[in-house]
């Protein structure tokens, strides 16, 4: 009974898209997430990030009735944040996490009072088509039976999403900039020795996490649910900061992390008419980050200066 | 006030004149910082109003003081405000415990939440299965399981941190939201109300505390004066187990052996191994120690306070275990300190309805509040502003420090080896920010900063 369910639910492209859909979901704040990590900032805000261009976004959609001053108000409405982020933990050298939980209590305290003078608690409505980001259908390649729906007929953030991965992975790991940017994380000493401007190339990286979760916060309201809710992102943020450290602050692998875990979400809607429970299944990023941290599945280390301020000329 | 506890420091060989002038100068400096980031965050909110309401500057401005008389009405203003604060207050104290035992080791337990809400759910199912118990049987029992379940959530954190180093920040993450989605899952299985959607059977009467209020008529009523309508004071008597945690954690911190080596490893690992103090077997009690107050936190929450059973996705959307990092911060991680932040935290919570209602502000302001206080307590800005004010208005001088040649050559060779176009985007940040390193490295910054 439940493997025929699951045979079923696994065979139908309902499900892949959808689990593809909530993967690049995912995936825009863990690129960010993996960025800013490895240039040596930790940070657990993209969850506040996210909802900030979440609200920003679906804002300035409303008032200026265009879907792209939309989704760039809310890019930097999450670039915003992360400034802040950047300001109090490079210049102030604050606690990065302590700093990434008032980004987080501050972004949900901020999005829920705007909201209610904004619309005078009436909430906003559910947004028009044409300030919706579209579906984007490739023509026959949609028509493929099973691989078609899936791949070629996802929302225009999907691809954009995958844009990205293969950009930042190329700009990490083949380019001068990432390996700069992965110097600053590393050792910063030796990277400042070496020329290389420790505290700017740690305000990029940490504004472009924000940039991505802006990105992935229009996504989530412009696109998928087309309305503004109270607390959308409902913790999408911290599946995204597992992803990170599940693909070892590797984009790959955080895209790898992002699709497991994008796959339980989707699932975890689906099986309801089994015995599993949704709830359960929702566990399974959670256990898995665990489980890699402990080393069963290859030890995560994170980056050698991750939230560790840089003091010139420190030992 | 009683502010005496606020830092425990080691002996001192001065005379006792200089010894009080040393206390006062402490408690002024361990006092000033936290009242300042509160008041740095209460001007940023009037700040938020003002731009936010409609009207003349002067009428925005009242609207701003109303909605502060509001909340402050609304929590401290009557006893029957204050008696709701404090059922605020009760989960905060226990879960800023936590979260301040934590930082004593110099560990960061972001996962109060989801302890609280382990040791609120095994409470929850031992209590709806023993229902024929006797109350002093259920009662210990219920709070042991709470608090073991706690320390079993927090164990884990400490086992991973100890022996596989993996960073707690992370684990507590995690935890947490497993703890979160498996709270979901009994909530909504197999300890499902039938007549209610989405919450537990409540627990068995015998097992649940009453109003501090009633219980006072009950006990002394026939010998004092009663009071009046006992059941429009919510509190409960709980609280007076939150006081109690927090002489347990003055005197776990202060008076034993435990306390002194968790301090040693919170301020220096090294020495705290070169002492022979054990850091792996430390770390894992002061977890475990940790994850059990804050289970204490739920399972006494569940027992005092009405309807008694857990409602689904409430953790997920309760913000206590991220208050408490603000409380423990906010309060130095003292017993003292933790308790008053614990009430003007829980004050915030109470007083946001009756702003909301009475001045039309949205209650939401006090998270702004709240994040602004820990922004405002991590960075410092309190030493940072006086570092940059003129020389003549600092009160007490700071020793002048030798320029090191070399290190300024090192700074300044990276600065100018960047290229001109990245250096003078990095300048308007550099610049404030040379203020605050000054601190560590006086004589190199401030050169760096000449140049």
């Amino acid at each position: 009974m439940f493997f025929q369910i699951l045979f079923r639910v696994l065979t139908s492209s309902d499900l892949w898209q959808a689990a593809l859909q909530f993967s690049a979901l995912l995936l825009l704040p863990a690129l960010g997430g993996v960025i800013s990590e490895r240039s040596g900032v930790t940070n657990i805000a993209m969850e506040g990030m996210m909802l900030t261009g979440a609200y920003a976004g679906v804002m300035t959609a409303l008032s200026t009735h265009s879907l792209l001053v939309g989704v760039l108000g809310a890019i930097i409405a999450g670039g915003f944040m992360a400034l802040i982020h950047a300001i109090v933990s490079i210049n102030f050298k604050a606690n990065q996490i302590v700093s990434g939980i008032a980004i987080n209590i501050a972004a949900l305290g901020l999005t829920n009072f705007l909201l209610f003078v904004q619309t005078g608690g009436q909430g906003v409505p559910s947004l028009a088509s044409s300030l919706r980001l579209p579906v984007v259908t490739w023509g026959p390649l949609a028509k493929i039976p099973f691989l078609g729906p899936i791949l070629f007929q996802q929302n225009i953030i999907f691809y954009v999403a995958l844009l990205i991965l293969l950009g930042i992975q190329f700009l990490l790991f083949r380019t001068n900039i990432g390996l700069r940017i992965r110097a600053v994380g590393e050792h910063p000493q030796a990277a400042d020795t070496a020329g290389v401007n420790v505290r700017l190339v740690r305000y990029l990286c940490v504004i472009s996490s924000g940039l991505l979760s802006g990105l992935a916060g229009a996504f989530l309201a412009l696109g998928i649910s087309g309305i503004f809710i109270s607390n959308m992102t409902a913790g999408v943020g911290y599946i995204a900061l597992a992803a990170v450290i599940f693909g070892k602050y590797i984009p790959l692998g955080a895209a790898g992390a992002c699709l497991i875990f994008g796959l339980g979400e989707a699932l975890s809607v689906r099986l309801q008419d089994t015995n599993i429970s949704p709830n359960l299944l929702s566990t399974l990023p959670y256990i898995l980050t665990l489980i890699a941290l402990v080393g069963l599945v290859g030890r995560t280390t994170p980056p050698a200066a991750d939230g560790i301020p840089y003091e010139p000329g420190s030992e | 006030m009683a502010v005496p506890t606020v830092q425990q420091s080691g002996p001192e060989q001065r005379t006792p004149a200089s010894n009080r002038l040393l206390w006062i100068r402490r408690l002024g400096a361990s006092i000033g910082r936290p009242v300042f980031a509160v008041v740095l965050a209460m001007v940023a909110g009037i700040i938020i109003i003002m731009i936010t309401s409609p009207g003349s500057p002067g009428d925005r401005f009242t609207e701003a003081i109303s909605a502060y008389q509001a909340l402050f009405t609304g929590s401290f203003g009557s006893l029957q405000s204050l008696s709701f604060t404090l059922v605020y207050v009760t989960p905060l104290i226990f879960a800023g415990l936590s979260v301040a035992i934590a930082f004593r080791a110099g560990l960061f337990n972001i996962g109060a939440e989801g302890q609280l809400a382990v040791g609120a759910i095994t409470a929850s199912t031992i209590g709806i299965h023993a229902t024929n118990w006797p109350g002093w049987v259920l009662i210990p029992v219920l709070i042991v399981a709470g608090a073991f379940a706690g320390a079993v959530w927090g164990g884990i954190v400490g086992i991973l941190k100890a022996w596989r180093g993996a960073h707690e920040v992370v684990t507590t993450i995690m935890l947490n939201w497993i703890a979160f989605f498996v709270a979901d899952y009994l909530i909504n299985g197999p300890l499902l109300d039938p007549n209610l959607a989405n919450s537990t059977r409540p627990l068995p009467p015998q097992a649940t505390f009453p109003e501090i209020s009633v219980f006072y008529n009950n006990t002394l009523g026939p010998f004092l004066p009663k009071i009046a309508q006992p059941a429009t004071y919510l509190v409960d008597v709980t609280f007076f187990f939150a006081l109690i945690a927090l002489v347990v954690y003055w005197f776990l911190i202060s008076r034993t052996t435990f306390g002194y080596e968790v301090r040693v490893i919170g301020q220096n690992p090294k020495a705290a191994r070169y002492a022979g103090i054990s850091t792996k077997r430390n770390i894992f009690l002061v977890m475990a120690i940790a994850g059990a107050f804050s289970g204490l936190g739920g399972v006494f929450h569940l027992m005092g306070q009405f309807p008694y059973y857990l409602t689904g996705s409430t953790f997920r959307i309760d913000t206590v275990g991220f208050d408490a990092i603000g409380v423990a911060l906010l309060g130095h991680t003292t017993a003292i300190g933790v308790l008053f932040a614990s009430l003007l935290f829980g004050g915030l919570r109470q007083g946001a309805g009756l702003m909301q209602l009475n001045a039309n502000v949205p209650g939401d302001l006090i998270y702004i509040i709240q994040a602004l206080v820990l922004f405002s307590i991590a960075a410092e800005f309190l030493p940072a502003i006086r570092r940059a004010l003129p020389k003549w208005m600092i009160l007490r001088p700071r020793p002048s420090a030798v320029a090191t040649d070399g290190a300024l050559t090192i700074t300044d060779l990276a600065e100018n080896g960047n290229g001109g176009a990245q250096n003078g985007e990095a300048g308007g940040g550099a610049s404030h920010l040379s203020d605050s390193t000054v601190e560590h490295s006086p004589g190199q910054m401030q050169t760096a900063e000449e140049e």
